[in-house]
């Protein structure tokens, strides 16, 4: 979630122009396309540190929902996969000085990166939400008036609930993620701003007793290309396409719980 | 490539500093009040209550001398919701540390209450002074003269244990700096000035404590 900062995006994009400016030399990237089907490897740069998009396995390998969409490329593509760990201010210096073919780096689809690099069709997303219980009527902030909203402390929904709450609105902060969450089980807190990740766990915890109430904010992710590339980039929208079409990007959404783009959340 | 100090975040927000360190002045000079006279009650139940009173009352001070502060707040601000008690998070922090600090008070002042000689308890009955009066006078107040340096040390961990109190987004000192910090990221700078501020309020309630033992407890006896 913190790898998605603006903040982190400014450090993403300091590093690129650096690389610009040593720049001449990267390799004139032309055909991607070509030199993956000649290497017969597709290197794709991932997170390994943003559950359940990408993590670290217990046995060190990199695993999540990012890994299995690589590995699934590849099969389409018909090559091997060599997943690439990344980081948040990285990956796009990565992929644009040819260290990655692209990127399944949960990588949220903004009109700035789009002046760098060429996204596919969006593939997952995340965001954040106001979930409470089920018979509280709440659609908008203004509902949140003379009520409390518990998050957690510096959360990406921290600035978004602090500049639209009304002023009787309460807001608690918690330590983490885990203390906001107990805070609305035990009712200490009427409502909760929380990352999508997360609801599918709350609903296990509590079956049935909360909803969600309005959107926060929201981003789509799309794989990451370099721009420019006309043939890849149909391929991997042609991929992601069949994926949708074949019920397996559905299967993954299950897989990876809180993985699934906002605009298709049930 | 020195290190930058960013103390204009920090001193900006100085309105949110002062509210946070109000309320852990607040927060502690009445678990103070509070629990000293909780301890003072198990205490005197602890040297001289009927047995079974004596079971509860050591029932408790083992309960909460012997597990987390942390875990203590989680059970009052958690727990009780699940049996009907919502406190906020304000009046949970409150009931916590006096809930904490009453035991290891207790604890404190029996011990000067068990060092009062027998002989003086005896030579006020021979005076003819009545129970309450003999405790008051022979027993609790040389007890408390004796323990007072012991009694001072545990409220100045207790005001700064109250920093735990921003896992229940109760927003004193150490809530309102984590705030600040995730805002601005100048964690260093905030913790250097919340620290200065922590010692401030340490030293203010050193003089009242300074204070009160001249008052309360200097000889002669008023």
């Amino acid at each position: 979630m913190t790898k998605l900062t603006r903040r982190t995006f400014g450090v993403a994009t300091g590093a690129l122009m650096l690389a610009m400016l040593a720049g001449s030399t990267v390799p004139a990237s032309a055909q991607t396309l070509d030199s993956v089907k000649q290497a017969g490897k597709i290197r794709v740069g991932m997170l390994v540190d943003v559950p359940p998009f990408g993590l670290m396995s217990t046995t060190g390998q990199p695993e999540g929902f990012d890994a299995d969409i690589a590995a699934m490329l590849a099969e389409y593509l018909g090559v091997e996969l060599e997943l690439v760990p990344v980081t948040g201010p990285n990956r796009i210096p990565y992929l644009l000085t040819g260290q990655v073919d692209v990127l399944a780096a949960a990588l949220g689809i903004t009109e700035e990166r789009s002046k760098q690099i060429q996204f596919s069709q969006p593939y997952s997303g995340l965001g954040a939400i106001i979930l409470a219980p089920v018979d509280m009527e709440v659609s908008s902030f203004d509902d949140l008036a003379d009520r409390s909203v518990g998050l957690p402390r510096g959360g990406s929904q921290d600035p978004v609930v602090t500049s639209s709450a009304l002023p009787s609105t309460q807001i608690q902060r918690y330590d983490d993620d885990a203390g906001a969450v107990q805070a609305l089980l035990s009712n200490q807190v009427d409502s909760l701003a929380v990352a999508t990740v997360l609801v599918p766990q709350i609903e296990q915890m509590a079956p049935g007793r909360y909803d969600t109430k309005f959107l926060l904010y929201s981003q789509v992710q799309g794989i990451g290309m370099r721009p420019g590339e006309a043939d890849l980039l149909e391929q991997v929208d042609a991929f992601i396409a069949q994926a949708r079409a074949e019920g397996k990007l559905e299967e993954l959404y299950e897989k990876w719980p809180g993985t699934r783009p906002a605009d298709q959340q049930d | 490539m020195g290190f930058q100090f960013r103390f204009e975040p920090v001193l900006a927000a100085w309105p949110e500093l002062l509210e946070g360190a109000w309320l852990t002045i607040q927060l502690s000079l009445a678990a103070m009040a509070i629990g000293l006279v909780v301890a003072v009650l198990c205490a005197l139940a602890k040297t001289s209550g009927p047995k079974p009173v004596r079971v509860v009352v050591d029932f408790y001070i083992e309960i909460v001398r012997n597990t987390p502060f942390l875990v203590q707040i989680f059970f009052i601000y958690f727990g009780l919701p699940a049996l009907g008690l919502r406190l906020s998070p304000g009046n949970a922090a409150l009931l916590a540390l006096v809930f904490n600090v009453g035991a290891y008070a207790a604890e404190i002042i029996r011990s000067g209450i068990e060092a009062v000689p027998r002989g003086q308890i005896e030579a006020g009955i021979a005076l003819g002074l009545k129970p309450l009066s003999i405790f008051r006078h022979i027993v609790l107040k040389p007890a408390l003269r004796a323990t007072f340096p012991a009694l001072t040390s545990q409220f100045t961990l207790l005001m700064l244990s109250t920093s735990v109190l921003s896992a229940i987004s109760a927003d004193e000192l150490t809530s309102m700096a984590n705030n600040i910090q995730s805002r601005t990221f100048s964690s260093f700078e905030v913790y250097l000035v919340v620290t200065v501020i922590y010692f401030a309020i340490y030293m203010l309630f050193s003089a009242m404590f300074a204070l009160i033992n001249r008052r309360a407890f200097s000889y002669p006896s008023k």
